[in-house]
């Protein structure tokens, strides 16, 4: 909010500079964010925390600065000299939503002269951001701005049967408010109306038909007390923000209501002339019973963690408003009917505490019995799913959870995410994060084939994070992990094309690193992945993941100029892993032999490996890739495989003869069980 | 003496075979003239033996058999480095090696395991919790109720059913503590939404939170336990400062400055001018939001605090842009590796 140094000093006694005053209001927390000079003047624009409505305005703020010792409040100087005729007998005042409007005071004024306002005036206002209209208008703002109460003054001529009535819109109701702009009415809302229709939006804005004119000569001013919820509630759903809404939704000073008509009534009739009607019309002039609480002092101490002197907190309590009454080790106080803020001990504390000094209360870390702390949730698992993607060389990306409706879709062909329905926002910032994402795979695409287009070599990225899904009652959140690889893999002078290989190679130690160590892979086609190329990866008989070349459509979708590699796992199947035991080292040595088979394409290396094993002897410790070669010499649709087959005993050496029985035996049983030849 | 005359020929071949080094055409040179058949030096020196007197000749025979030895010793190794020496190519050891693929983490995530690690050694456990959230937890237990202005300041993303994205990690402190009686210590990291996007704000970004609930927990305990976690995570010399704010759910209510990282204080155009940066929101559990979790507020006191994790990865990695950490770009996410820990 912006202020004049000027106007602050108009309610404060003293001679505290100006420096000392930013000081001491920003340590109390009313933050001097900026300052300007302005001729003489300066201008500030202070930070005021949304709980303190009494404080947006230059009096609630001097009253700040007098508790925090910079001088004293001045008191408030009204000198209204009212007419003959009453206020009564020129207009009526009706509240019949007395919830929505809980007071309404009005006053009546007679004869003004529509002027723009003195340059005093206009400047005072213009410093603060306040468009200077006319005097009258003036009038109102300078008050609001002054003392923090919204007023409204309406053209008398204009209030069908000189009547104000505060009422709930009805149905269809429309008003045109001053902004121009027709507004449609729910019968939530609270309005200003006159005999015949709505004038005003209650506590928002006022209407086009009834504002002060050049020929206004006569003016009821409002000066009410609005329910804060019903405000806020209309001026969300309008779109519509003022000084005036600003206030009342925050909660204003319902006695206030009472002394800124008469301020705002002597300020027209000084700067507009015109005759003040004798009293004012008032809907509720009683106050409800002012709040008391109960401030125990020891625990006031034992909150903060220090000594803090009665008499402080018994002056600073003053100071705000507070009407402290001591009682032994205990003080009442009595909440001022401004301070909506005030309910319970503690925010009393608080008020002490601002003042005596956030910096003055001693630091003493707390003497507590520690018990270790643990990583609780999905935290393990997901540390551990980020650990192995660095473990294998990806940089872990953070992409956005929200994604296109369209990016959504094609990325939706995959076991991983046909399990709900996608989540859409139903406020979104723009239509490129539209849904809640399912996958990863297409936002982490779409940031791997931005690091291609700028001409990246090799982009190899990982992420972990959530994917959600409708559900019918809480949409459902799962953990993710996802790799992108693309681009050229090797040293730089061995620079090769990743592939598929590569890929798999890549989440295999992922799988192992999160405790998948059953994984399978099953040939699958899944429209996310380019045909041909698909995995479905599998812990049991549950599919866990998915991995292949990126399909074209969905590249196209996110502008990716070479082919992608990627891969997603569900990390609900992973585990935490356990200390794995050592196994003993072989004490024997290994006897190692290879062996090249011809077979079909259409046998894979697993069937070929399952029949090696199941061929071989107990003592077949492992088998391993060595080659695989087609093309010249090997018939069309034909591979030759090099496997290598490591024999050994636990407990003694093999002798060749026994390695090489065991090697012709395997052969043996390997044609008999696969259609497959031998060099 | 004859005997002489063999060390003075040593002393010869041994000079000869040193100035011929590692060249082999020198080398051979050295080989004819000691070692030659026709007129080698040890040619002459054996023909000397049979002109020597007879009690000359063991001696003599004895060191010249020692010299025929070295020579040719000598000879062969000179001949084998000479060779060895020819074959050898010099590699180029300034060319780059090929190196293997080095991962790295998120900015946000090494930030926020350091920050865990920290309050792990004072105790702390770290706490998860849904990042769909509802009304209640989100809002309303944190002294929130629907139509407060509060709800401004947090711009929220809806979902159909009233759902909405947690605008901070705050629900899980209520979850926490409708779950679990005090004492409580726990940090929240987590991924968090809001309705903004500009220079500045995020739509999606992270935060963590502390809570810790107990008997006579004091507002000197918040202070003294933040200032040892700013001093941890950045310099022990930076000074901590404490200002009164406004939260919901914390009352009295702080926001925390630590001097500004950049300039240390002198004033920059990251803490525009102040010398101070603004790092933590704190304050003590408001008794509302206790008895909203049905904890009783005679009974307990407990404190807050939050920061948002990509602020801090800003301010301690010196980043440009916060729009950087979700651009997914490699050149910038590779630059800090698998972090250092403090």
């Amino acid at each position: 909010m912006k202020i004049s140094l000027a106007w602050l000093r108009d309610h404060l006694e003293g001679d505290t500079t100006a420096d000392e005053l930013a000081r001491r209001l920003t340590a109390v927390g009313m933050n001097v964010e900026l300052r300007e000079e302005a001729g003489a003047d300066e201008t500030w624009d202070v930070d005021i925390t949304s709980n303190r409505p009494d404080a947006m305005n230059h009096r609630g703020l001097a009253r700040e600065a007098a508790a925090a010792g910079c001088g004293r409040l001045r008191a408030l100087d009204v000198r209204l000299q009212e007419g003959a005729t009453a206020a009564g007998e020129l207009a009526r005042i009706e509240v019949l939503d007395p919830q929505g409007c809980p007071r309404y005071c009005a006053r009546v004024i007679r004869g003004v002269r529509v002027a723009p306002s003195p340059a005093w005036l206009a400047e005072r206002l213009a410093a603060c951001g306040v468009r200077p209209i006319n005097n009258v208008v003036d009038a109102t703002n300078y008050v609001l701005l002054d003392v923090g109460h919204p007023l409204h003054a309406f053209d008398l001529r204009f209030l069908a049967g000189s009547l104000v009535r505060v009422r709930t819109a009805s149905a269809g109701e429309r008003l045109t408010t001053l902004d121009g702009v027709e507004r449609q009415l729910l019968p939530s809302d609270v309005v200003i109306a006159d005999a015949e229709k709505a004038v005003a939006l209650a506590g928002i804005m006022g209407g086009a038909d009834s504002e002060i004119r050049s020929d206004t000569t006569d003016v009821l001013l409002e000066s009410a007390y609005f329910d804060p919820a019903s405000v806020r509630r209309t001026a969300r759903r309008l779109g519509l923000a003022t000084e005036a809404s600003h206030r009342f939704e925050r909660g204003a000073d319902r006695a206030m209501a009472r002394q800124a008509v008469d301020l705002a009534a002597e300020l027209i009739v000084r700067l507009a002339g015109g005759e003040v009607a004798a009293g004012v019309l008032d809907s509720a002039p009683g106050l409800p019973p002012a709040r008391r609480i109960v401030l125990d002092r020891a625990k006031l101490c034992a909150f903060a963690g220090c000594e803090i002197p009665p008499s402080f907190v018994f002056s600073v309590l003053a100071a705000l408003g507070c009407d402290p009454r001591d009682a032994g080790d205990e003080m009442t106080c009595t909440v001022p009917s401004w301070r909506v803020d005030l309910e319970l001990a503690e925010d009393l504390y608080e008020e002490v505490l601002r003042h005596w000094g956030y910096d003055r209360v001693p630091s003493t870390l707390p003497q507590v019995v520690v018990r270790p702390g643990a990583r609780l949730g999905s935290w393990p698992v997901t540390d551990q799913a980020r650990d192995a993607l660095v473990h294998t060389g990806l940089a872990e990306a953070v992409t956005y959870a929200f994604i296109t409706a369209e990016l959504d879709a094609a990325t939706a062909g995959s076991p991983l995410v046909d399990r709900g329905e996608p989540v859409l926002l139903s406020n979104p910032l723009s239509a490129r994060m539209a849904v809640m994402r399912r996958s990863i795979l297409g936002g982490l695409a779409e940031a791997a084939a931005g690091n291609l287009r700028r001409g990246a070599d090799s982009v190899l990225l990982g992420e972990v994070g959530r994917v959600f899904f409708g559900a019918g009652g809480r949409p459902r959140e799962e953990e993710r992990l996802a790799v992108v690889m693309g681009g050229r893999r090797g040293g730089w002078d061995r620079r090769a094309e990743t592939d598929f290989l590569d890929l798999k190679g890549t989440l295999e130690a992922i799988l192992e690193a999160l405790g998948i160590e059953d994984a399978s892979w099953r040939p699958a086609d899944l429209p996310v992945l380019a045909a041909g190329t698909g995995a479905a990866i599998f812990a049991g008989e549950a599919c866990v993941g998915v991995a292949g070349r990126l399909a074209e459509p969905v590249a196209a979708l996110v502008d990716c100029p070479q082919p992608l590699w990627v891969a997603e796992i569900d990390l609900g199947r992973a585990a935490r892993r356990g200390v794995p035991a050592v196994r003993p080292l072989p004490r024997f040595p290994a006897v190692v032999a290879d062996l090249t088979v011809r077979h079909a394409r259409s046998v894979t290396y697993a069937e070929l490996v399952a029949a090696v094993r199941a061929a071989g002897p107990e003592w077949l410790e492992a088998v391993q890739p060595v080659v695989q070669f087609e093309g010249a010499g090997v018939a069309a649709g034909e591979v030759k495989t090099t496997l290598r087959l490591v024999y050994r005993l636990a407990e003694r050496s093999l002798t060749q003869d026994e390695v090489n029985a065991a090697h012709f035996a395997l052969m043996e049983e390997l044609a008999r069980r696969l259609p497959v030849s031998f060099q | 003496m004859a005997i002489e005359l063999l060390q003075q020929a040593r002393q010869e071949f041994e000079a000869a075979l040193a100035a011929a080094g590692s060249d082999a055409g020198r080398i051979e040179e050295v080989r004819v003239r000691f070692a030659g058949r026709r007129s080698g030096l040890l040619r002459d020196l054996e023909e000397r033996l049979k002109t020597l007197p007879r009690e000359e000749k063991p001696a003599y025979g004895k060191a010249l058999n020692e010299f025929k030895r070295l020579v040719e010793e000598r000879l062969g190794a000179a001949a084998e480095a000479a060779t060895r020496a020819a074959a050898a190519v010099r590699l180029d050891v300034t060319l780059p090696g090929r190196r293997p693929p080095v991962g790295a983490l998120h900015p946000v995530t090494l930030v926020r395991r350091e920050i865990e690690e920290i309050f792990l050694r004072m105790g702390y456990s770290v706490a998860d919790g849904p990042e769909v959230e509802d009304d209640w937890h989100n809002f309303e237990a944190l002294n929130m109720p629907p139509d407060h202005p509060a709800r401004d300041a947090q711009d929220t993303f809806y979902l159909p059913g009233g759902w909405l994205l947690r605008t901070h990690t705050s629900p899980v402190q209520i979850r926490t503590m409708e779950s679990q009686k005090p004492p409580i210590r726990v940090i929240i990291p987590g991924r968090v939404y809001r309705r903004d996007s500009d220079l500045r704000h995020s739509p999606m970004f992270h935060q963590v939170e502390g809570l810790v609930v107990d008997e006579n927990v004091t507002f000197g305990h918040l202070k003294a336990t933040l200032e040892a976690f700013v001093h941890v995570l950045f310099d022990p010399s930076l000074e901590v400062r404490f200002r009164p704010s406004f939260f919901p759910f914390t009352e009295p209510s702080a926001e925390v400055d630590i001097t500004c990282v950049l300039c240390l204080g002198r004033g920059c155009a990251m803490c525009s001018g102040s010398g101070w940066i603004e790092i933590l929101g704190a304050g003590m559990v408001d008794p509302r939001v206790f008895r909203a979790c049905g904890l009783d507020p005679a009974r307990y006191t407990g404190f807050a605090f939050g920061c948002g994790l990509d602020r801090v990865a800003v301010l301690k990695y010196r980043l440009p842009d916060l729009r950087l950490l979700f651009s997914g770009d490699e050149r910038f996410l590779r630059q800090l590796g698998t972090g250092v820990t403090a």
